[in-house]
């Protein structure tokens, strides 16, 4: 905005905005609307990145309490995801309020807009496939859940026998390899879990769900179906990390006299779009995700608007690239940490001897705690997050429909979109 | 094992032992009266044993556990047994299947007693608890397998033929677009399917062999009764699942994304494959396949009641949620008049269904499957109704360049009113679609004979309103014939087409008797035109005035033959192609003709002279007979016509 405005510092700059008034008495307020919107778009992201802490009950409440509250903003909990299909929402809402009302259906029909908006709802389009891969990841977390609850239970039984161990140790080898698996990954061809659990795993697959004798299904059953249903959710040769990258691939920064009108919001509106799309898809168990690191929509730095959205693009680009060597499910916060405490939970059983130890026991205990809590939370977000994320579907989609007939009405409807 | 041999020295101990296990088989019973009868035996045994164990046990402490001992003993050796055993305890018959349950008892009874001890047992106590947690498992995990086999094992197909929700109507395949309509001509094609094939009313089928049911039961009792709840619902689900999934690909149902669906063109075959194949699909899934799984699910858990229909939904929701982002993408697709049909098929369904749906997922965990089917509806109807509206939009901005040759029937005629024959099986859903909608129409009163409620319907009004409009986008391209008696010909064989379409199909109701006289009377007034321009300059020839001399006889003679030929020339080339209307135009046109021919030939041809006279009566009958025939250009008079 700022440079725009400069320009016209000069004495005969001021006299042609003065000549201009009566056409551009619209201009000022949109300059002004546009501004506010980016200003939205920063604040908005800008606590994303860095949460204002929630009003912390009184200090009576001692320890239990702290860590939770903490932990539920942390970036990337499903908390967080939650937000953000919020702050998508919000600025989805102001955006289509600028792209069209009191807009001379027209002006969106014209030069470069004829070549904008066809891209913007191109798109949308590819964002609502994400929407359905990334719905249907989230019934893979719920699935993790199930397995992780099962643990839970086992290891919560007092007193704890080798029974119970045997049987959270199964549950736990299945969460484990389940949360390490890349997407496209053969699990019958071998196991995924890393080190001790490796071990468990073949064992507590010698046994059970062979399901009809084949040899095939004989290992992980249930996680195996899990996946290859959601490797089905979008259609075939559907990739997630294909779909982000086309969605970036004409997504250039305006210029020149573009970057002080409509085309700016358009560009932001698309970013950010992109931007949700891509941590969705980081997020949860997703088709084909392979160099999504690569497809990262980065705006251009010096833009005030995209600071902090970079910021945290840069942070969960960060873990991606770590997660994606050693392969993983998804960098929701809560399966981090469910495959942390797997891991250290696996290991206890590993190293469990009828009875318990009473130190080992109690260290145990409090993480399985955890993971319970972990449980009870995915189990009350969970849900609400795959309908956002159909509502975000809707949205986009009632939007397309209100965008295309404007373009309608302004008779310039060219071919179908997309 | 040896440690079981020693005997438990605390009797205050084993007593709670005993009171334990008779509260937990209390609780058992009490927690489902519809145990199986294995069960129930299962449970009476059990119970007659404890008491037996009880009276010995206040005698004589120490027998009495150690028979528990070796009954533990024996119950831990019969799971064992099973570990490695992978035929399935249901075939094993009964009485196998009676001792497994029993072990598991035991075990599961010294489980729960040893928990509801205080901490402080011995180490033998401990050692024996810490064994039979090991044994419950053991047997959980033998139970989990015996579920994934007996429902795999057990599974009946649903046939989707049996299923099968005819396409109960005939199929129009539209060879050419809308928009390329002017030039081309085009195929419509009414290939009729098999004829209404009805659907079975409501059928559930069963999905499971019902015979397998008490034991599927049993297991899922035994392993929520053990705390293995969770893993009993992540096998169910699993299983269960995959065979829908299974029946998902029997059914050819391939999924798509938006883009997809999107990009491809709205004649390919692939598109409306998946299209037609929908609206099959979320009948059988919706009216059939669900509600049967509801019952299985509920047959079998329905002792949990939120379990039952939280594995519902897991079970069904990925397909489910598919079939609705398939309806979705469709609504995202442009409003082409051309896919009307098919838009009114998928809108049908999609509203049919919502009934069976709010049953399927009546509870709060099924509300949003059941709101996005109602949503679906909606987008699906706003859809329809748009592309109705584009229907009537598109036939007004139809363009010719040129006259369309011979005068016959034009193809957008043809389009739409064969398009039109197809929406009265939609009356229904249209009507309802249109309800709010107004429109200008013909027949704007209920006025006249027309009785009928159909008459003064939604749809009837917006039918109406269509061919008006195509009447005068007809009367435009009629505008581009030069030739005065061409345009009537044009006109007439088009509204013909018309009213004949509208006549011989359900439309004739929608349209209503005083529409059709009206347009009968439309087409008739171009008839008695045609006559008029073609004839009346031509006849005028034959009129006798009083003083005619041979030469003014012989002139008109010759000019009248001339004529004749021009006419015959340009309309042999004409085309009439209704049998019954070109019949009517030989007919009148023949009477007046040659009657006037042979008026004129009967007073004069004495003095114009045979030779001078190219035609006979017959000749022109049978001339007249070439006309609106659409002969080859090429062909003139025959010769053998010719004197």
């Amino acid at each position: 905005m700022r440079p725009a405005q400069d320009n016209q510092g000069s004495f005969l700059g001021r006299i042609s905005i003065r000549r201009n008034q009566f056409v551009d008495v619209n201009n000022e307020q949109e300059q002004e609307d546009l501004e506010l919107f980016q200003k939205h778009i920063a604040d908005r992201f800008t606590d994303l990145l860095s949460p204002t802490p929630p009003q912390q009950p009184p200090p009576s409440d001692e320890t239990n309490t702290v860590a939770p509250v903490a932990a539920t903003e942390q970036i990337m909990s499903v908390t967080w995801l939650r937000k953000l299909m919020d702050v998508f929402l919000c600025c989805e809402a102001e955006f289509k309020a600028i792209l069209l009302m009191g807009r001379d259906p027209t002006q969106i029909s014209k030069p470069p807009f004829d070549r904008l908006v066809p891209e913007m709802l191109d798109r949308s389009i590819k964002a609502l496939d994400i929407c359905t891969a990334v719905v249907n990841g989230i019934d893979s977390v719920r699935h993790y859940q199930r397995l992780a609850e099962i643990a839970v239970t086992a290891l919560e039984q007092r007193p704890l026998g080798d029974g119970n161990v045997r049987r959270a140790k199964r549950a736990l080898a299945n969460l484990l390899v389940a949360l390490s698996l890349e997407d496209k990954e053969n699990v019958s061809g071998g196991g995924g879990g890393g080190g001790g659990g490796n071990k468990t795993t073949e064992r507590s697959w010698s046994f059970g769900r062979r399901s009809g004798g084949s040899s095939a299904a004989s290992k992980g059953g249930a996680t195996i179906g899990q996946l290859k249903s959601s490797s089905w959710a979008v259609g075939r040769n559907w990739s997630a990390a294909k779909q982000i990258h086309a969605m970036t691939a004409n997504l250039t920064p305006p210029r020149g006299n573009e970057a002080a009108g409509l085309p700016q919001p358009m560009f932001i509106m698309s970013t950010v779009m992109v931007f949700v799309m891509w941590v969705l898809t980081a997020a949860v168990p997703c088709q084909e995700r392979s160099g999504l690191a690569n497809h990262l929509p980065v705006p251009p730095k010096h833009l005030n608007w995209a600071q902090s959205l970079i910021g945290i693009h840069e942070k969960i680009g960060d873990e991606w690239k770590k997660k994606e060597k050693k392969g993983s499910a998804g960098l929701m916060e809560e399966m981090t940490r469910m495959e942390k405490l797997g891991h250290s939970l696996m290991e206890f059983a590993d190293g469990f001897h009828y009875p318990a130890e009473k130190d080992a026991a109690e260290s145990a205990a409090a993480q399985v705690a955890e993971m319970a809590e972990i449980c009870r939370r995915m189990e009350e977000e969970l849900v609400p997050l795959q309908q956002q994320i159909r509502e975000v579907f809707h949205r986009i989609v009632r939007s397309r429909a209100e965008i295309l007939e404007v373009l309608e009405q302004a008779g310039k409807i060219s071919a179908p979109v997309v | 094992m040896d440690e079981f041999e020693s005997k438990l020295p605390v009797s205050g101990v084993k007593n709670h032992v005993f009171e334990a296990c008779h509260h937990v088989v209390k609780a058992l019973r009490a927690s489902d009266n519809n145990l199986d009868a294995n069960l129930r035996k299962l449970l009476s045994d059990l119970e007659s044993h404890l008491s037996t164990f009880g009276i010995a046990d206040t005698k004589v402490e120490d027998t009495g556990f150690s028979e528990i001992e070796v009954r533990f003993k024996e119950s831990v050796k019969t799971i064992l047994s099973w570990e490695t055993n992978h035929s399935t305890i249901l075939e094993s018959g009964p009485s196998e299947a009676d001792h497994f349950f029993q072990a598991l008892y035991e075990v599961q009874t010294v489980v729960m007693g040893f928990k509801a001890l205080p901490m402080k047992t011995n180490q033998k106590e401990k050692d024996v608890y810490n064994q039979a947690t090991v044994a419950l498992d053991i047997a959980m995990l033998r139970l989990e397998k015996e579920l994934y086999d007996v429902l795999h094992q057990h599974k009946q197909c649903v046939q989707p033929e049996y299923l099968a929700v005819s396409s109960r109507r005939k199929d129009i395949v539209y060879d050419e677009s809308f928009v390329s309509l002017d030039d081309v001509e085009v195929v419509v094609e009414a290939s009729s399917h098999e004829d209404d094939e009805q659907i079975s009313e409501f059928c559930n089928s069963d999905l499971i062999d019902p015979s397998v049911l008490p034991h599927i039961k049993a297991i899922a009792n035994t392993m929520f009764a053990c705390e293995y709840d969770q893993a009993f619902c992540e096998a169910f689900i699993s299983v269960q699942r995959e065979a829908l999934d299974e029946y998902m690909v029997t059914l050819d149902m391939e999924r798509f994304s938006c883009v997809d669906v999107l990009t491809m063109e709205w004649n390919d075959l692939k598109l409306n494959g998946a299209m037609r194949e929908w609206t099959r699909v979320v009948k059988n899934i919706s009216h059939v396949y669900l509600p049967s799984e509801k019952q299985l699910c509920e047959q079998i858990l329905g002792d949990f009641e939120s379990v039952s229909s939280a594995c519902f939904i897991e079970i069904s929701k990925d397909t489910v949620l598919s079939l609705l982002n398939f309806g979705e993408a469709v609504a995202l697709r442009p409003c082409q008049p051309e896919m009307l049909e098919r838009f009114l098929s998928m809108y049908e369904v999609s509203a049919e269904i919502l009934l069976d749906v709010d049953n399927l997922f009546l509870d709060e965990s099924g509300s949003f499957l059941r709101m996005a089917f109602h949503e679906l509806s909606k987008h699906l109807a706003d859809h329809t109704t748009a592309t109705f509206l584009k229907f009537k939009n598109a036939i007004a901005l139809n363009e010719s360049a040129h006259p369309f040759p011979g005068g016959g029937v034009h193809h957008l005629t043809r389009y739409v009113m064969n398009y039109l024959k197809l929406l009265p099986q939609y009356a229904d859903t249209i009507n309802s679609l249109l309800e709010n909608i107004n429109v200008d129409d013909s027949i704007p009163e209920k006025t006249g004979q027309d009785v009928l409620p159909l008459t003064f319907s939604p749809m009837a009004r917006h039918l109406r309103s269509i061919v008006t409009t195509l009447e005068s986008n007809l009367e435009r391209k009629a505008q581009l014939y030069a030739d005065e008696s061409l345009k009537s010909i044009f006109l007439m064989n088009n509204f013909r087409y018309i009213v004949q379409k509208v006549k011989g199909s359900e439309l004739r109701h929608l349209f209503g008797d005083e529409w059709i006289r009206k347009h009968i009377a439309r087409y008739q007034r171009d008839v008695t035109n045609y006559e008029r321009s073609t004839w009346s300059s031509i006849l005028a020839l034959l009129t006798d005035n009083n003083n005619n001399s041979v030469k003014t006889l012989r002139d008109r003679c010759r000019l009248f033959s001339l004529a004749f030929d021009d006419v015959y020339k340009k309309q042999t080339r004409w085309l009439v192609p209704d049998p019954e209307l070109r019949d009517d135009l030989h007919i009148s046109t023949s009477v007046k003709v040659v009657q006037s021919y042979r008026g004129f030939l009967g007073r004069n041809a004495t003095r114009i002279g045979e030779k001078h006279i190219r035609y006979t009566c017959e000749d022109i009958e049978n001339l007249l007979l070439d006309l609106f025939e659409c002969l080859p250009s090429s062909r003139s008079l025959r010769s053998s016509r010719r004197r």
